[in-house]
């Protein structure tokens, strides 16, 4: 009984970390004034690219590396448009999920006619680097300890770096200026803070972050690539309703991961818990596994009219989102 | 520092913009010949089956254009609607969603139309479409004139609840979901009655279908609505500047409410005529109209002529491509969308170089 409740939990874990890589990676950039809607494109890019570079070289370090530099990538060329040319966010932003995801097909498609194939994962050294790592002591805990602490290294990594990011936001000074910059470039711009630069460089490491997220969801698929359906899936869009949901905040960026994870783990698990307690959960079998999967959204539309209509301080929503900053229009 | 800054050019030619968007065009066109030539196909051979679309030499050629205008119609219907918004700086990018819930009720009424007029029937469908997607049209609207709730985030979140919906109807089987065929096990969407089906003008063996004509029509009157009547003029001066529409006088809640009426009824209707067209519904239905139309509204800088001939452009790009397709296996459909996403790059590329200058910035002394 409790292993029902194990393995789903892990699956949790596991399916939704893939999230907090896109989410962390958007709260970066939507916190320099920037509205990237090409999450689903860069971390389609991330993940063909880093998983290609893996399978080459048998190293997942390789592979999130250059996950993370092609991604980064497509973040200049978004900064590029947008800070530089002055693009409207919104065009570009969506142009790079079209673009991104039609990249994923191309060199799938490519490679897979190609002589050599398209690489696959296998039992080679690089799924071993993926594998499970047990945590000494933590690991032993019942139902924690393997929901928790017996996970690959990609998803303590996701982790450290939403905290970190919570601390460069919290306590740093660079982390102030950039939240100075999403608030009022001007008035930024005008305490000497280079607005330009900033931008660049976050959204680049925002984007980056994404593609560390692509490359985990490409490994998480065994690797195989089909011709209709992309490794990303969609994870993108939600990502881009968690940072709503999480109110910008990386640290919060953690437990909605898990929230939303949870509705689309129970897409796949309704049967087996209402099989298992039909007594209390008998119900769930009734309801679609379409609702959970239209839930985050559903949740994040909800969140998104109800913090409008409050209009209270504590929203972390940058008050300059989605505008370009033009120094001379000031 | 350097000495060089950006400036905004004083005078705006159409002759610059339409000279730098052409070399835009033809800098992507190369960046894709390199990509194919990386997987061994002869450029120049692909991009003539894909500009020919598999017509020559094919006695079925007429087939083609008739499928060239299945993807035509609704992609101009729902870029024009998207371009009123857009001039309204009201970003609604909820194309696919709006589109979806005009499809569904427009299936409504086909499912349930055996033996009514034709005619009555597909008009019956395009006003149920209309009406759904302009209520969430309206709703968002709504929202954003009382609470200013982001839009974009909004329509965003709309698309895929309306797409698990459409979903949902397509795969629950039960007594109550008339959307499947009975005769089948499996989930699968049923085919409309034939009274619901999009008829045409026959010419020979091809089919000229009204849908084409209502579209045609419909880009010239939208051309006059927006040049010509008071509720055009209001449109343009919201999106230059609510600030200014407010001290002119206009209800500026009003206007953005009746615009984002009509552009959500607008992609609705391009939705009644597409499921009519095919004759049956499905989550794929709106073949991306909902994300194309933002890029060619964006493509065309808002202009009703220039979405008409982007349209048509971009029609032939993906029906091309898919045509293409078929004679390549390295390469599948979704090359439109790369070159499309290239394109637009280029692009704003141009689009940039064609508004800005680089100038010497002046000594401060000199003035």
């Amino acid at each position: 009984m409790f292993d029902v409740i194990t393995l789903f939990l892990s699956s949790v874990i596991i399916y939704s970390i893939p999230l907090l890589y896109g989410t962390t990676g958007e709260i970066m950039i939507e916190k320099s004034g920037s509205l990237n809607l090409g999450v689903e494109g860069t971390m389609a890019i991330g993940a063909v690219a880093g998983y290609v570079a893996a399978c080459r070289t048998n190293s997942l370090f390789v592979g999130v590396l250059v996950a993370f530099i092609s991604a980064a990538l497509v973040g200049a060329v978004f900064a590029f448009l947008t800070v530089t040319l002055q693009a409207n966010q919104n065009v570009t932003g969506l142009t790079i999920t079209t673009f991104g995801v039609a990249f994923y097909y191309f060199l799938g498609n490519g490679l897979s006619n190609s002589e050599g194939g398209w690489p696959m994962l296998g039992n080679t050294t690089l799924a071993a680097q993926f594998a499970d790592i047990k945590i000494p002591l933590l690991s032993d805990i019942p139902v924690l300890g393997p929901v928790l602490f017996t996970k690959n290294i990609l998803v303590y990594f996701g982790v450290l770096i939403a905290v970190l990011m919570w601390l460069y936001f919290a306590k740093t000074v660079p982390g102030l200026k950039l939240r100075a910059i999403g608030e009022n470039p001007g008035a930024a711009d005008s305490l000497g803070i280079n607005v330009t630069l900033y931008k660049y460089i976050h959204i680049m490491i925002g984007s980056g972050i994404m593609g560390i997220g692509g490359i985990y969801m490409g490994l998480n698929m065994g690797g195989t690539f089909e011709g209709s359906n992309c490794w990303i899936n969609g994870y993108g869009w939600i990502a881009i309703a968690l940072v709503i949901f999480a109110n910008w905040s990386p640290a919060r960026a953690i437990l909605g991961t898990v929230v939303f994870g949870l509705f689309s783990t129970l897409r796949v698990y309704n049967v087996a818990f209402a099989t298992a307690f039909p007594g209390v959960l008998g119900w769930l079998n009734k309801i679609p596994a379409h609702f959970f999967s239209a839930l985050p959204f559903i949740i994040t539309l909800i969140v998104l009219i109800l913090s409008s209509m409050r209009k209270n301080s504590s929203s972390g929503e940058p008050a300059a989102i989605g505008r370009n900053y033009y120094r001379e229009d000031r | 520092m350097s000495n060089l800054h950006l400036v905004r050019r004083a005078d705006y030619s159409i002759k610059r913009v339409v000279i730098y968007y052409v070399i835009g065009i033809l800098i992507s066109l190369s960046i894709g010949a390199i990509l194919l030539m990386s997987l061994n196909i002869n450029p120049l051979e692909y991009y003539g089956r894909m500009l020919t679309m598999g017509m020559v030499g094919n006695s079925f050629a007429y087939k083609s254009v008739e499928s060239l205008i299945k993807i035509f119609v609704p992609l101009l219907i729902t870029s024009l609607a998207l371009g009123l918004a857009f001039k309204m700086r009201f970003w609604n990018i909820g194309g696919e969603g709006e589109f979806l819930a005009g499809a569904i009720c427009a299936s409504v009424v086909a499912f349930n139309s055996k033996g009514m007029n034709p005619f009555i029937t597909v008009v019956l469908m395009c006003l149920a479409a209309m009406i759904s997607s302009g209520l969430i049209g309206l709703a968002v609207a709504a929202l954003k004139v009382k609470f200013n709730t982001n839009e974009t985030l909004m329509t965003l979140m709309l698309n895929y609840i309306m797409l698990y919906v459409i979903k949902y109807l397509g795969d629950t089987k039960a007594d109550w979901n008339f959307f499947l065929r009975e005769d089948s096990e499996r989930p699968i969407f049923g085919e409309f009655p034939e009274n619901a089906e999009m008829g045409g003008i026959t010419i020979g063996f091809f089919t000229l279908q009204y849908s084409l004509i209502v579209a045609i029509i419909l880009t010239v009157l939208i051309y006059f609505y927006i040049k010509k009547t008071k509720h055009g003029y209001e449109i343009s001066v919201v999106g230059d500047s609510a600030a200014t529409a407010k001290y002119a006088g206009m209800n500026v809640g009003w206007i953005v409410l009746r615009t984002m009426f009509i552009s959500a009824a607008l992609i609705g209707l391009a939705a009644g005529l597409a499921t009519s067209t095919a004759g049956t519904v499905s989550d794929s239905i709106t073949n991306n109209v909902g994300w194309t139309g933002i890029i060619v509204a964006w493509l065309s800088k808002l202009s009703i002529p220039a979405i008409f001939v982007t349209s048509i452009l971009i029609s032939v790009l993906q029906y091309g491509c898919r045509a293409a397709a078929t004679q390549y296996p390295a390469i599948d459909s979704n090359f439109a969308d790369l070159l499309q996403g290239i394109i637009l790059f280029s692009v704003l590329m141009a689009d940039f170089a064609a508004t800005f200058k680089i100038a010497k910035r002046e000594d401060a002394s000199n003035v």
